[in-house]
């Protein structure tokens, strides 16, 4: 068996140490902190609010400037890099990608996530690849879904109730004809849903029926190019309208994952998943 | 606006961890991670002395202020809300490097 280092050791004992403050802190502050996740506005590099008391404030403060010996750098976090790679692909102004931009992009995330991101799929594509996002409600799941029946455990009920159900349905209906009959998918198509306007996609008009069944459900990986997190979502919904200035919207789920709010900008990609085998939800780098 | 450093940066010497980290022998990006680590773990008990005694206005306050990096609102508030206020995070930031020290000294 291999030798563990002294950084080896360090480094697992500060980072339990690390976990056991976050935790405290996040038990002991929890509705100051979760009030300003609700009502700050996101700042730069990985900067959401909460991460202020939650990860190393060194992660929020980049610059070469910081020479002092606990400001060397916070390159260390691999999505760091993400963040400085997309800085240079992604314009700071939030407009239509040309398309040597999306594919470049298209690449990078390719490479970066190890699933196969594509701008189009047999010809069908989005308006745009990248925009703004808008928080969207809970989709009911099945005829009788309410807030009371919509989550599996108390902890996400408290995390993302406060968005409430939407009014009416999603553009495909109901997940599940009923709570008995919906499945562990059903739920996650729900839980992770995006909606993305498909009645403005290039060439809609005139194939209705192909494109509405190639949009539902069709796998999508979202990207915050401001803290490199990423998300594998599904078209769940249609919309939002034009006249909004939102582009897309994400499921409470999705928005609080991508440590995004009403408005702000993510990079949003179809995935090729032939055999349905990217699982919906959080993805990670590839190592 | 004070880019550069933590609003706590005078008040708490991290050298000692810095001089232990460089003695041992490491990678440059090893002692670059520790760093880190031994820096956001003396932010959180800062956090945590300073939070536990703001009541949940000011909390908020103080959030919204450390959110902008805004240093002069910062201890505004936080020199007319708690009593000795430099020392409490100078306790915090001592009694978690201590507890660091120990870690590197017994490897």
């Amino acid at each position: 068996m291999p030798k563990t280092s002294s950084y080896e050791k360090l480094r697992d004992k500060w980072v339990k140490r690390h976990r056991t403050l976050s935790k405290r802190l996040l038990t002991r502050h929890k509705d100051s902190i979760e009030w300003l996740k609700t009502h700050s506005k996101q700042l730069a590099v990985g900067s959401a609010a909460s991460a202020i008391l939650l990860t190393s404030p060194v992660g929020s403060t980049l610059g070469p400037q910081q020479a002092s010996s606990f400001q060397t750098t916070e390159q260390i976090g691999r999505e760091t890099f993400l963040v400085s790679d997309l800085s240079k692909l992604v314009p700071q102004e939030v407009r239509e990608l040309t398309p040597i931009e999306e594919e470049k992009l298209a690449n990078a995330l390719s490479r970066d996530f190890g699933v196969d991101v594509k701008v189009g799929i047999n010809g069908i594509r989005l308006n745009r690849t990248y925009g703004m996002i808008g928080q969207e409600q809970h989709l009911a799941r099945f005829p009788q879904d309410t807030m009371d029946t919509h989550f599996d455990n108390a902890k996400d009920a408290a995390l993302y109730a406060r968005e409430g159900m939407a009014p009416g349905l999603g553009a495909w209906r109901y997940f599940a004809n009923s709570q008995a009959e919906m499945t562990e998918e059903d739920k996650l198509r729900e839980k992770y849903y995006i909606a993305v306007p498909t009645f403005i996609a290039p060439g809609f008009n005139t194939h209705v029926a192909e494109y509405r069944d190639f949009f539902k459900y069709r796998k999508m990986i979202l990207v915050n190019p401001d803290n490199g997190k990423a998300i594998i979502a599904d078209i769940g919904d249609s919309g939002p309208a034009e006249w909004t200035g939102k582009h897309l919207g994400g499921s409470p789920e999705v928005m609080a994952y991508l440590e995004r709010v009403d408005r702000t900008r993510v990079l949003y990609f179809f995935v090729d998943d032939k055999n349905n085998k990217i699982p919906l939800g959080p993805i990670k780098l590839v190592k | 606006m004070n880019k550069g450093k933590h609003f706590y940066s005078h008040l708490v010497d991290t050298s000692t961890i810095s001089l232990e980290i460089g003695n041992m022998e490491l990678k440059k990006e090893e002692r670059v991670h520790l760093l880190s680590l031994a820096e956001s773990n003396i932010h959180h008990a800062i956090m945590d002395a300073i939070l536990s005694e703001l009541n949940e206005e000011d909390k908020k306050k103080f959030m919204e202020h450390l959110n902008i990096d805004n240093h002069d609102e910062i201890w505004k508030l936080l020199t007319g809300k708690i009593d000795n206020v430099e020392e409490k995070i100078k306790k915090a930031a001592e009694d978690l490097k201590k507890e660091l020290h120990k870690d590197i000294k017994d490897l």
